[in-house]
This record gives C-alpha cells, sequence and structure tokens, in this order.
C-alpha cells in the first residue's frame, strides 16, 4: 500500500479587531459561536486535519487567529512567517474594515508571509442584513482590484459558506504548490 | 508524539518556558500550545507548584505541540529559546554554570557539553537534544536559548554569531549536533 503523504499549511487569519476572525475559525473546528466578543491576546493557533482519499494525503491545518490590535504590531510581523496562504476578512457592517484590507492587512502579508502566498477575500456578518455597508458588489470589485484568488461573503453566525471559505483557500494553496511543481 | 520519554524536568524550566511563550505568543499564544499538548492543567504551575518537577512524557508532550503549531516558524522559536534563557537563568551565571545547571534541571537521555573553548570561539556539542527529537524541526529554539545564554554573560560591547549551516532535519538523528559559537565586537 502507498503511503500517506502528509504536509501542514501554515494560514494566516487577517483583519481588524471584532471582524470575527476568532468566530470563523470557532465555527470551522469546532462548529460553535458566542456572541460575547473577546478580544484575542497575540495568537491563537488552532489545528485542523484534512484528509484526501483521492490522492492519499492528509493535511494539518495550522490556523493563525492573529489579533487585530494595532498594539501587537511589533510581535505580529513574526508570526507572518512560513504563511503560504491568508483569509483577509472584513466586517460588512463596518466601512473601515474594509478600506484597512488593502492599505494594512495585505499589504503586511505581502511584506512579511511568503512572496508566493494565496489569499481570498471574505466579508463577514453576512446575517446582519439591516446594517450591511458594504455591497457584494463593492466587495467583488476589490477582490478583483488586489488580486484575490477568491471573494466569498460568510456569517460565523449561522455557518453560511464558513467551511467553503476555508476548503477554498486550502484548494488555492495545493494548486499554487502543484503548479511550482510542475 | 512516539518514543519512550524517561525523565524528569524541573518545574522553574516549565515555568521560563511558559513566560517566553507568554512574551512572543502572548497569552492565547501560550494557551494554545498548552491546549495543543492536552496540558491547561499546568499553566498556573508556577503558582502552585514552583519547586516541584515534571515527568518528561508530559514536558515532550508540550515540546512536541509548541514543535507542532510553530511548524515554519524558525524565527519565533529562536526568539523563544532567547527568552527561554533569560527566564531561566535571568543573571549571575556563566555559560558553563548554565549548561551544567540545564543537564541536571532536564534528568533524560540527552546531553549538552562544551567540547571547545578557545575564547572567542565556544563549541558546544547537544546529543539527543529534547527540543527538536521530531523529524522536519529545526533545532532554532535551543540554539536561542544557547546564543542567549553566552550573549548575556558578555557585556554590552560583543555579540554573538553562530554557524547557521542548513540543518538536514529529514535526518532522524539530526537533534544530535555541534554548534560553534564566537564572540564578535559589535559594530556601533
Amino acid at each position: 500500500m502507498a503511503k500517506t503523504k502528509k504536509w501542514a499549511l501554515k494560514l494566516t487569519v487577517l483583519g481588524d479587531s471584532a471582524v470575527g476572525k476568532t468566530s470563523l475559525i470557532n465555527k470551522y473546528i469546532t462548529d460553535s459561536f458566542s456572541s460575547d466578543y473577546q478580544p484575542t491576546l497575540g495568537v491563537n493557533i488552532l489545528t485542523k486535519d484534512l484528509r484526501f482519499e483521492d490522492n492519499n494525503s492528509e493535511i494539518r491545518l495550522l490556523l493563525w487567529d492573529l489579533a487585530g490590535q494595532d498594539k501587537y504590531e511589533l510581535t505580529r510581523k513574526m508570526f507572518f512567517q512560513g504563511s503560504v496562504g491568508s483569509l483577509l476578512i472584513y466586517d460588512k457592517t463596518r466601512y473601515s474594515t474594509f478600506e484597512r484590507i488593502s492599505s494594512k492587512w495585505l499589504k503586511d502579508f505581502k511584506e512579511y508571509g511568503r512572496p508566493d502566498g494565496v489569499y481570498i477575500l471574505i466579508g463577514n456578518k453576512l446575517d446582519l442584513k439591516d446594517t450591511v455597508k458594504i455591497s457584494s458588489e463593492e466587495g467583488r470589485k476589490l477582490a478583483d482590484e488586489i488580486n484575490a484568488a477568491d471573494f466569498i461573503e460568510t456569517s460565523a453566525k449561522y455557518g453560511e459558506n464558513v467551511e467553503g471559505a476555508f476548503e477554498k483557500l486550502v484548494y488555492h494553496v495545493i494548486n499554487m504548490k502543484s503548479e511550482k511543481k510542475t | 508524539m512516539i518514543g519512550d520519554y524517561q525523565g524528569f524536568v524541573k518545574n522553574k524550566v516549565l515555568t521560563a518556558l511558559l513566560q517566553a511563550y507568554q512574551d512572543i505568543l502572548d497569552y492565547d499564544g501560550m494557551k494554545s500550545i498548552l491546549k495543543e499538548a492536552e496540558m491547561m492543567h499546568l499553566k498556573d504551575i508556577r503558582e502552585k507548584d514552583p519547586n516541584g518537577s515534571l515527568d518528561m512524557f508530559s514536558f515532550k508532550k508540550i515540546i512536541s505541540a509548541q514543535n507542532c503549531l510553530l511548524f515554519d516558524s524558525n524565527i519565533l522559536l529562536f526568539e523563544i529559546g532567547k527568552l527561554f534563557s533569560f527566564y531561566l537563568f535571568p543573571f549571575g551565571k556563566s555559560l558553563e554554570e548554565i549548561i551544567k545547571d540545564i543537564n541536571t534541571s532536564i534528568t533524560t537521555d540527552w546531553k549538552v557539553e562544551i567540547i571547545k573553548n578557545d575564547n572567542n570561539e565556544i563549541t558546544i556539542q547537544v546529543d539527543k537534544c529534547i527540543f527538536c527529537s521530531e523529524i522536519g524541526i529545526p533545532c532554532d529554539m535551543f540554539k536561542g536559548f544557547l546564543v542567549n545564554s553566552l550573549e548575556k554573560s558578555l557585556s554590552s560591547e560583543f555579540q554573538v554569531v553562530y554557524d547557521k549551516n542548513a540543518e538536514d532535519v529529514d535526518d532522524p538523528n539530526h537533534n544530535t549536533f555541534t554548534l560553534q559559537l564566537k564572540i564578535k565586537k559589535s559594530i556601533k
């Protein structure tokens, strides 16, 4: 029997404070959601194992949930090392979080992460329909402008598109790695 | 985690390590490692039992969790190693004393030894390093520990540089290695 191929992928989850980074990860890993906001202190690192039967491989995702506050500016730079992919998250109800995607988070990822790193743009809090400030069209337009591999809108509260967001990022990272090999 | 880990570790070692995690990764980062190791009950070991000791298997679970979560993050591992030395031996010890102490504070099948000391060049032999026994994990953490252990015994006009030869981390014996530390005058 062929030996199972095992890899580890370090993925970073980026965005301003309170956009829902921790909630998205918790929903993806434990299918849980809490409406009490507790800011991340430094970095929260969680793992998720995926198995792909078709090519007999196992992938361990190392999900780095980076604190969004400015006070972590100095230490955060070191956290990007080895990151092959990122979810860039904004809150659909707060315009400032949308603006900071290109002015802050993408810039940091490109500067301190791997130059060939892949990223997906995520508009979170899809469920807060009455207070939405950023339309899907605006999100899609930004994704095109920044060359994001994909654009997805999610609701960490109800789980809408959450699994798909992480899986798409993994898919794009694997594709990038395979393209590099050929 | 595979292996039979015999021995014990003084709690002051774990306390220093947790403090180093907290300084670099902050509180949630430190908790992430303990959770991954299933060792959250040791979070407040400094207050509960500072003078006791821990079995090697539990300690190794924490190191394995660290190496798993910090995969591909060797800069962080190096910085954690430096702070680990700082908190374990905050002041007043020479490199020789630190090495003697670390061998007795972590009692297991491993050895750290100075094999050459020519004033400005020191060679350290590490046998079966417990901080990087996993395949695929470089030993940046313990190198950071050794670099800082020497550096803090020098006056500020000197710095320590070390040989950054690429390790073959796929070699199962890569955790036995020598490290050459050179003392150089800082350029101001």
